[in-house]
């Protein structure tokens, strides 16, 4: 069952259609990631799960339910790309008071943030104020208090921004060890090759249209080009390489890279290859990273939305 | 309605526990009583000790007349000389006099005399100059009444028959304008500083939300009007704990005095003085309408300063010269308040008691004056909803405002725009 629907979703601002008709099914323990350029209507999309924004049209379904802002709002846990934390509040003080407001008990929350702290190695921190904090490590608290009420739905826009390799290694862990207790992640960025690593599903998203959705192996199957990277044992001969079977793209000594004609398969290739008697070393489908889909899906489209007349 | 009870807590208590709150609840009241005190001593050492040299060539003052009133009031000493004006102007001051003063030769004493004039090398201002013509009229007066042949007999009659004015009511008890217009005076102060300095407390709180980019995070828990209205509620809360620290060491200083004042005569008639006016005034009714101005006052005005706090950025300026209208509202209600402390009843005491954005400051001056004397009580209910109804109204409009522009980054709203934001649905 997903955990969350979404129903021709429509958000209009006055000089923008910021989200136009979208529909998405997000099913439970997925990590999904939701992609596009800057301004495509991402944090338009979030707004509106997160009941920070109400939508002009459309549906929001979350756990089976019609989604009711001040009732479920509990049980996700956002960090907006624009996020901070009170600057002179001591981080004890401040983390109790956004669990509290997430609609835990102090007890509770207490309980829970030293478990926190003592797993990311915070525990000194309790006493100390904000404004003490690296950039990195008050990145971490902030994930903490995104997740410490123990969403069924985390949203995380932009995670990894200012983190180092390391304390990337240490998030990127707990958002599979969410994942696998039952969370369900939705991961907004435009940095491919984390979505990639992390990603299970993935949608697209430009000027305020869903333009690809699917799994991750899906998708790059989708679009893939039929290329092919071959080596070999001893340098091939040109006149091997003239054939009806494929195109040469690329060729090096051993080494070439081709691209599948219609109506072959990768079977007539390699017999092709071995009635000629090369020795084939290693054979192998390129397929495209999400960074050349994503590339390709939104190129053309100027870096900058541009206004737009509303008539609604 | 448990989530905004969380976040008026945290507003209230960082602001308390801040050492600034502290420093300011002792320190105002201590300054204020350094400037009164020391206004009052500086005042009291300015005037005294002004030595004057006199030249009288009218012929009619004698040097015991002036030496008799040096005695009396030692602040300004007169001596008669009997040397010529343009000596005298070459030595006065080595003679130890600050100035001198040239009374012209009268043909007729009937007609009185002509301009008396005083000369120095610097000026003394009015206080001094006054006090020195009243001294030469008191002393003219002497010369009159014994040139008209009025003895100290009559004298007396003359100097104790005035007419004096008694302001009563109705049924003939006595009401004190003097009383009611200091305490509406400083009833209407009051409330005009905690207007602007927690109404800019509440756009700085705001403003501080955005730029920590605590906003967006705030908001996916708790719903933007219920942050607002949280921090409004919560400073507001700071703003009335601190009145009634000042009125508790009022209290406390009061007793005090009185406790003292057995020993010291002065302080006695003092407190006695105190005792007798407030007995006079209803003192709960009117603390009970200033709690009732203070806190309509402050949610109508501190929810637009909050609007502007989530409209505008980091920059300190952009938020002066956006809330500058606002300020203004409060100026004008300060500037019309002297004239409604001199006039309760006329036009502008009226009228700015009934709108709205003045009536707090200025309704406060009108209050102690008499309530249904000065204020008829249909003013009063027609005040008091109209306040009802206009800080609903500002703490809706602003809610709205608010909801946009504590997420938006970037460019400064105009006031066109933020109308724009007021008026959308959802």
């Amino acid at each position: 069952m997903p955990i969350l629907e979404l129903k021709h979703l429509r958000k209009y601002f006055a000089t923008q259609k910021a989200v136009d008709d979208i529909s998405l099914s997000i099913e439970k323990g997925q990590i999904f990631g939701l992609l596009g350029p800057n301004g495509a209507g991402k944090t338009t999309l979030i707004r509106m799960i997160t009941g920070i924004f109400y939508p002009d049209e459309g549906e929001i379904i979350f756990d089976g339910k019609k989604f009711d802002p001040v009732k479920d709002i509990g049980k996700i846990g956002y960090m907006p790309e624009e996020r901070g934390l009170y600057k002179k509040m001591k981080i004890g003080e401040q983390t109790l008071y956004l669990a509290q407001l997430k609609g835990l008990s102090k007890a509770e929350a207490t309980k829970k943030i030293k478990e926190w702290f003592i797993k990311f190695d915070m525990h000194t921190w309790w006493g100390k104020k904000v404004e003490d904090l690296s950039k990195g490590m008050s990145q971490k608290l902030q994930f903490v208090t995104t997740v410490l009420h123990e969403p069924k739905l985390v949203i995380l826009d932009e995670p990894f921004s200012g983190l180092d390799p390391v304390n990337t290694n240490l998030i990127k862990d707990e958002i599979y060890n969410l994942a696998q207790k039952g969370a369900t992640i939705i991961f907004s960025t435009h940095r491919m090759e984390q979505v990639e690593e992390i990603c299970d599903h993935i949608a697209l998203v430009n000027k305020g249209q869903k333009i690809l959705d699917g799994t991750v192996k899906q998708v790059k199957q989708d679009f893939k080009e039929n290329l092919f990277k071959v080596s070999f044992a001893d340098p091939v001969p040109a006149e091997h390489l003239a054939i009806h079977l494929f195109q040469v793209i690329q060729k090096k000594e051993k080494e070439v890279v081709i691209k599948l004609d219609p109506g072959f398969t990768n079977n007539d290739i390699l017999q092709y290859f071995m009635n000629k008697g090369l020795r084939i070393e290693s054979f192998n489908e390129i397929l495209p990273s999400l960074n050349d889909i994503f590339i390709r899906l939104v190129e053309g489209t100027p870096t900058a939305r541009q206004f737009q007349e509303i008539n609604a | 309605m448990n989530k905004i009870l969380l976040i008026i807590q945290r507003e209230y208590l960082t602001r308390v526990r801040k050492k600034t709150f502290i420093i300011s609840t002792i320190l105002f009241p201590l300054l204020y009583l350094a400037l009164i005190f020391g206004m009052s001593y500086l005042g009291a050492k300015s005037i005294s000790n002004l030595s004057v040299a006199v030249v009288d060539s009218s012929g009619y003052f004698n040097k015991g007349q002036f030496e008799r009133a040096n005695i009396a009031d030692s602040s300004l000493v007169m001596t008669l000389l009997n040397e010529n004006p343009d000596s005298l102007k070459e030595n006065y001051k080595s003679e130890g006099y600050d100035g001198f003063v040239i009374i012209p030769a009268s043909q007729n004493w009937e007609k009185g005399i002509p301009n008396v004039s005083f000369r120095a090398d610097k000026k003394f201002g009015t206080s001094a100059i006054s006090q020195l013509e009243n001294r030469l009229n008191f002393l003219w007066a002497d010369i009159k009444n014994e040139k008209l042949g009025i003895d100290e007999n009559k004298k007396l009659i003359i100097s104790t028959s005035r007419v004096s004015v008694v302001s009563e009511d109705l049924k003939g008890k006595a009401s004190n304008e003097k009383v009611a217009s200091t305490i509406g005076f400083v009833a209407g102060f009051l409330i005009y500083l905690i207007l602007l300095i927690y109404g800019s407390q509440v756009m700085m709180g705001v403003m501080e939300e955005k730029t920590n980019r605590i906003a967006e995070v705030i908001v996916s828990s708790v719903k933007p009007f219920q942050l607002m209205l949280g921090m409004i509620i919560g400073i507001g809360l700071v703003a009335l704990t601190q009145f009634l620290l000042w009125v508790a060491f009022i209290f406390i200083i009061y007793n005090i005095t009185k406790a003292s004042g057995s020993k010291s005569e002065m302080m006695g008639n003092m407190v006695g003085q105190i005792q007798n006016t407030f007995t006079n005034l209803n003192i709960p009714f009117i603390l009970f309408f200033f709690a009732f101005y203070f806190l309509g006052g402050f949610f109508f005005y501190a929810s637009l300063y909050a609007a502007i706090g989530s409209a505008v950025n980091e920059d300190m300026r952009e938020a002066q010269s956006l809330s500058f209208p606002i300020t203004m509202l409060v100026i004008i209600s300060i500037a019309m308040m002297s004239i409604s402390i001199n006039n309760p009843t006329g036009p502008v005491a009226v009228w700015g008691s009934i709108i709205p954005f003045s009536s707090p400051i200025i309704m406060m001056t009108r209050i102690p004056f008499g309530v249904p004397g000065t204020v008829p009580w249909w003013q009063l209910a027609l005040s008091m909803s109209l306040l009802i109804g206009g800080f609903i109204f500002t703490v809706w409009l602003s809610g709205k405002i608010y909801r946009t522009g504590i997420l938006m980054y970037g460019k400064k709203p105009s006031w066109k725009e933020m109308i724009k934001w007021a008026l959308r649905k959802n």
